[in-house]
């Protein structure tokens, strides 16, 4: 049962880091992509039709956390305060800007709302930087770490690989005068094995916070697992399923403008 | 526990989840109308019930995605500032979190991405089932959210092991009573919340006069249809639960009613059972919102049973302005009971943040006051400007009208305007 609750937090935050962490990396890049309004709508189309299905694997994520790890989420949380909170002000600014940008059709109010999406963007890659630095404090009841300069470079590294994650999805889904642009970017390599190569970058992110966790130390009750866990199997290949399906309808490229 | 960094983190939770619940009651409430509307749509094929899917699920979408990212916050608040609550509960009321998570938000979000950006992409059949996924879901989250709140108001199910709590009957846990009356009777105000939004922005276009007469009658008539047996429901499931609450909770209602007599009995016999303290909520704050929740009932039902009448005749719906105005400022209404109906039940609850087991000063987390100042100025702030960008962008949106509607627009009409470059 404990393994099988690791595994499950493994599957969601590692889901999570590829995922949103290819949406979290195109926003960063939102201006040095898209020249332009025009482009910038497309950037943005790239990232919209699939971010609610991406970020909620971050939910899941500390939803299993609590669930299956209780004392360790108030523990890691508590101890990461200051990331956490930036990290969230910076979700929280990127949706906003995703979710406004459309609904006002005036330059000004879209150019604001991309500021917001690529400074939130930026914001969340800097928190979960400054996460992957200070995963090794938690537990032990410390009120976070205080970074040195080896650390922010460590961190600031961190963010790095989420925008050239970015870099490689906007690859995938962007062709035109944008799609051009990322190709010369990323040079010879091509835009799938960029994405391969980012997500396998990405993962070893999840992996580095999660190996240095006292996971089996503070999983939840016996009772606990039994009831959840298994309930928790039960739902995941309906999940699993939705999103194939969902990554099936936006399979192609983005060929013009969306919603957002 | 410094006890600046707990009235910092109560005010921080505080302002999260009432924010959060402004938003979810129309979210739910819009979700159900919204479902029906399509379900009209895709049956009857008519262009009206497809305009006013289009139409009434944008307002959703502003509120649903502006409202979504306050919930996002509040789910890690759990950890950031009550790490003493997960590490004694978290064996029985993390799960419940955890299944909410998973077992609906999960869904929801996949499928509302789905919604707006399956249309003209999807077959109709299959786009509606993807509205009826969004609502049945999202009432699933409710019930979810509804079972980690109950077991803070009544625990159940469980038994004390050393310093924390351990599950042992998760099905007292999920049939909790205080879990399933409040999950009826918030039910019930999420539908009276969004029939009279549904009825006051129908309203204010037939007193401006739009062109779009068909649209609105339909629109305010069902708005009403639904708000009236929805206050009547609200009503009926928040008296029932009273005597329940009584129970589980006197000091709760002896608060409410402001008993002096009652409320000194209850402090000394939690003397006499925890030890010294005070036990007792803020007369003034649960008094006050529990009269404000139920003051409201009666000019809600009578306008209610008012328009119910008036509808009836189509020329009244269409030029009574005086009427318009009255249901155009009933808007607000239904989220100020719904604001002072939570108000009184978590205000009464405090100062437990699980009833009779841990103190709400005993669960904060071991942060700085200065770092909880700083977190709560930002989500502060971030909040209070995502309420008025809300307001600002649903009025805006609602008052231009179905005709301005680019949700599920064709793909020629959507890109008319970038060809008229």
């Amino acid at each position: 049962m404990e393994y099988a609750a690791v595994a499950l937090l493994a599957l969601y935050g590692l889901g999570y880091l590829v995922l949103g962490g290819a949406d979290i990396g195109a926003g960063m890049l939102l201006f040095a992509l898209g020249k332009g309004d025009r482009e910038r709508r497309l950037v943005v189309s790239a990232i919209a039709p699939a971010f609610l299905g991406t970020e909620v694997w971050l939910v899941a994520t500390a939803g299993v956390l609590v669930g299956a790890f209780p004392s360790l989420e108030g523990e890691l949380l508590t101890a990461l305060f200051p990331a956490v909170v930036t990290l969230l002000i910076g979700w929280v600014v990127r949706d906003v800007g995703l979710w406004s940008r459309g609904r006002v059709d005036a330059r000004g109010w879209r150019t604001v709302c991309d500021v917001a999406v690529c400074a939130g963007s930026w914001t969340v890659a800097g928190a979960w930087g400054l996460v992957f630095v200070g995963a090794g404090e938690a537990g032990i009841g410390r009120a976070g770490p205080v970074p040195g300069i080896g650390s922010l470079m460590l961190a600031a590294l961190v963010a790095a690989v989420f925008a050239c994650h970015g870099l490689g999805y906007a690859g995938l889904r962007l062709g035109g005068a944008v799609g051009a642009r990322v190709a010369r970017t990323a040079g010879r390599i091509g835009a799938w094995r960029l994405y391969a190569l980012t997500s396998a970058a990405m993962a070893l992110v999840g992996l580095g916070i999660g190996t240095r966790l006292p996971l089996l130390e503070t999983v939840a009750d016996g009772a606990t697992l039994a009831v959840l866990v298994p309930a928790l199997l039960v739902v995941t290949p309906f999940l699993l399923a939705a999103q194939a399906g969902m990554w099936w309808l936006f399979r192609g490229r983005v060929r013009g403008p969306g919603y957002f | 526990m410094d006890a600046e960094t707990l009235d910092l983190a109560r005010w921080q939770f505080a302002l999260t989840a009432g924010a959060h619940f402004l938003f979810v009651a129309l979210t739910l409430g819009l979700s159900v109308l919204l479902a029906f509307m399509q379900t009209a749509a895709t049956f009857t094929r008519k262009p009206v019930h497809r305009r006013m899917t289009r139409f009434w699920g944008q307002l959703y979408l502003i509120n649903y995605g502006l409202g979504i990212v306050t919930g996002l916050v509040m789910e890690f608040q759990f950890g950031l500032s009550w790490s003493g609550l997960t590490h004694y509960a978290g064996n029985v009321f993390g799960a419940s979190l955890a299944m909410e998570t998973l077992v609906a938000f999960f869904i929801e979000s996949t499928f509302l991405g789905l919604w707006i950006f399956g249309w003209n992409k999807v077959n109709r059949w299959v786009h509606l089932a993807f509205i009826w996924i969004v609502t049945i879901t999202a009432y699933a989250s409710a019930y979810w959210i509804l079972v980690t709140n109950g077991f803070l108001q009544h625990p159940t199910g469980y038994t004390v092991d050393g310093d924390g709590l351990r599950l042992v009957d998760a099905v007292a846990v999920l049939t909790n009573p205080s879990t399933l009356y409040a999950f009826f009777h918030i039910l019930g105000g999420a539908m009276v919340v969004g029939g009279f939004f549904l009825a006051g922005i129908s309203a204010f276009h037939l007193f401006r006069r739009t062109p779009e007469h068909d649209f609105f009658v339909r629109s305010l008539r069902t708005g009403i249809a639904v708000a009236v047996p929805a206050v009547m429901f609200t009503v009926v499931s928040g008296g029932i639960q009273m005597g329940y609450v009584r129970q589980i909770q006197p000091a709760k209602m002896a608060a409410f009613s402001g008993s002096e007599s009652e409320l000194a009995a209850l402090q000394a016999e939690a003397v006499a059972r925890f030890g010294p303290g005070d036990y007792l909520p803020s007369v003034a704050a649960v008094r006050g919102a529990g009269l404000t929740m139920i003051m409201l009932f009666l000019p809600l039902l009578l306008l209610g049973g008012i328009s119910l009448l008036l509808m009836a005749f189509r020329p009244v719906v269409l030029r009574f302005r005086l009427w318009h105005a009255v249901l155009m400022a009933a808007i607000p209404l239904p989220f100020v009971a719904m604001i002072a109906g939570w108000v009184f039940r978590e205000m009464g609850r405090q100062p437990w943040v699980v009833t009779g087991l841990l103190k709400t000063s005993d669960a904060v987390s071991d942060v700085s006051p200065t770092a909880m100042r700083a977190s709560l100025i930002a989500f502060g702030s971030v909040f209070a400007l995502l309420l008025l960008v809300n307001y600002w962008l649903l009025f805006r949106t609602a008052a231009r009208g179905p005709a301005a509607a680019t949700l599920g627009a064709e793909p020629a009409e959507a890109a008319g305007p970038v060809l008229a470059y």
